[in-house]
């Protein structure tokens, strides 16, 4: 793991000094005064090390640079297409599923590279969890849809699952509203009662990275808002990364940015100089609703 | 620049933009207007000046007011966020200026006195010539984004300064030569500070429009003259 201390480490290679602009090499983001974000060490949790990505022949994420921050939001914005999702699923090597889909580079999860052949994939799933798009409970139980990836990596009391089960459902703000009906199914809650519950799966694993691929694009406002407060709680123990469409989302939820565009990762900054000042003029019409 | 991809959110700002400049224009009228009722002692024009700020006031209330719609619909972001932002800030430096001037406009209603000085009034009007060109220079760098303009108001304030230096020690002496003259003297005192705020809030200006172009604030030293507050003038008893 690279500790870094912030008030030193100031060698952005933007235009200004100012963050990753570019696919350069990484550095640490100029502190904008009375951005507690860059407060205390950064450490880079995970690292993405000039990765390229392929579909059969396609070729889908160029030379891709970027750090997930340790206990930081990190939130990857871009059309559709641009990359993000699928940089999401090498973080915890989703893609290895499918055939013809392939990464070169390097991907450093405290320092060790998750995409070397010899690395165990399940291992990997349980350090670096992923909450889909749309909620994905299983056919079973609130309680099992908890228990059931616990058991997978821990052999447990009853009395201790029950209070993992607990934890997780308390961590992702569900427990008052499911813990009178444990034996349910979980498809019977609601969309975002759903969507936490899958966040509280992840959880109960006791993950080092949560992967959010637009976890609040099937929700409501009022589920969306609890997901969002969901993250800021998350974010004191996890490092986050969240794919997201909702640019307010974003600005709202995450500590740093990332642009990408065509398979490129155009600009990394802090949300906070994202949003009021970016570097890169693509960026700029992205997010201001200016592009093509 | 590009357009948005949403054409309505263009107009907002073309609106926003278009309504911070012709309060600009009506604020320079004002001051032109407020400086010539006070050289030529005219209290009809003084008159319409202070019945005049009503517009400027409202102009400012309607920016406000779209300018909290379009964050409220739109959303804006970097380059739109700094423009709307920038329509409130000068909107209120605008309306200042035209308090400022309406203030001018009261003194010379009550001015009732025989007491010219050629000195004074060349000065005072020196100054709001400058004042009124440091605002229409910076009124243009607004419209046009123009970052150099801006600069060059920034750094130009002192010379404004100077002269309201010098006036204030000719007023002083006046006031010392013949205790009659301090009423008058008084209030050409207070023009001349009020020209030389008029001239703060054009900095302030363009210290908003340097924050909307380069998206962050202007913090060079800026070269400061107003020794005012620090003069005094020994009386020989």
């Amino acid at each position: 793991m690279t500790s870094m201390d912030v008030s030193v480490g100031n060698g952005g290679t933007g235009a200004n000094g100012n963050g990753v602009h570019g696919n350069g090499p990484h550095s640490v983001p100029t502190p904008i005064a009375g951005n507690r974000v860059l407060e205390g060490d950064l450490d880079e949790k995970v690292a993405v090390r000039g990765v390229n990505f392929y579909y059969g022949d396609n070729k889908a994420l160029k030379d891709i640079t970027v750090p997930l921050y340790d206990r930081r939001v990190t939130a990857f914005i871009g059309p559709s297409g641009c990359g993000k999702s699928t940089l999401l699923r090498i973080l915890n090597r989703i893609y290895d599923l499918y055939p013809n889909q392939r990464a070169e580079g390097e991907v450093l999860l405290d320092g060790d590279n998750i995409l070397s052949p010899s690395q165990d994939i399940n291992l990997l799933r349980a350090r670096i969890g992923m909450v889909f798009q749309k909620p994905t409970p299983f056919p079973m139980s609130i309680y099992e849809n908890i228990a059931f990836g616990i058991r997978l990596y821990e052999r447990l009391s009853k009395s201790d699952l029950d209070g993992r089960v607990e934890t997780a459902l308390r961590r992702a703000a569900l427990w008052n509203e499911v813990k009178d009906k444990m034996h349910a199914n979980g498809l019977s809650l609601s969309g975002g009662q759903q969507q936490r519950l899958c966040i509280a799966r992840t959880v109960a694993v006791r993950p080092d990275v949560i992967l959010l691929d637009e976890p609040c694009s099937a929700l409501d406002p009022i589920s969306t808002a609890k997901i969002e407060e969901l993250i800021d709680e998350l974010k004191t123990e996890y490092t986050i990364a969240i794919v997201t469409h909702n640019m307010q989302q974003a600005a709202r939820v995450s500590d740093f940015t990332a642009f990408m565009y065509l398979g490129e990762m155009v600009e990394f900054d802090t949300t906070s100089k994202m949003f009021t000042s970016p570097v890169d003029k693509r960026t700029q019409d992205y997010i201001t609703g200016r592009f093509g | 620049m590009v357009d948005h991809t949403h054409k309505a959110f263009d107009t907002d700002l073309q609106d926003l933009g278009r309504m911070v400049s012709e309060m600009g224009g009506l604020a320079e009228q004002q001051i032109s207007d407020a400086i010539d009722a006070l050289d030529r002692r005219d209290t009809v024009v003084a008159q319409r000046v202070i019945a005049g700020d009503a517009r400027i006031d409202a102009l400012q209330r309607e920016i406000e007011e779209k300018a909290i719609l379009t964050i409220a619909r739109r959303q804006p972001m970097a380059v739109d966020l700094r423009e709307v932002v920038g329509a409130l800030r000068i909107s209120n430096d605008l309306e200042r200026i035209g308090d400022l001037a309406k203030n001018i406009s009261k003194r010379v209603v009550v001015i009732d006195a025989e007491f010219r000085s050629q000195r004074v009034m060349r000065g005072v009007e020196h100054m709001a010539e400058m004042v009124l060109q440091q605002i229409k220079t910076v009124l243009d760098a607004y419209a046009r984004r123009d970052l150099q303009k801006a600069q060059e108001v920034w750094h130009a304030d002192e010379e404004v300064d100077s002269v309201n230096n010098s006036l204030f020690r000719e007023l002083l002496t006046y006031m010392m030569e013949d205790p009659r003259n301090i009423g008058i003297c008084i209030h050409l005192l207070f023009c001349a500070k009020n020209i030389e705020r008029m001239g703060d809030h054009a900095t302030n200006i363009a210290e908003t429009v340097y924050y909307m172009i380069e998206g962050r604030p202007l913090v060079d030293e800026r070269p400061k003259g107003d020794t005012t507050s620090s003069t005094v003038v020994p009386f020989d008893a």
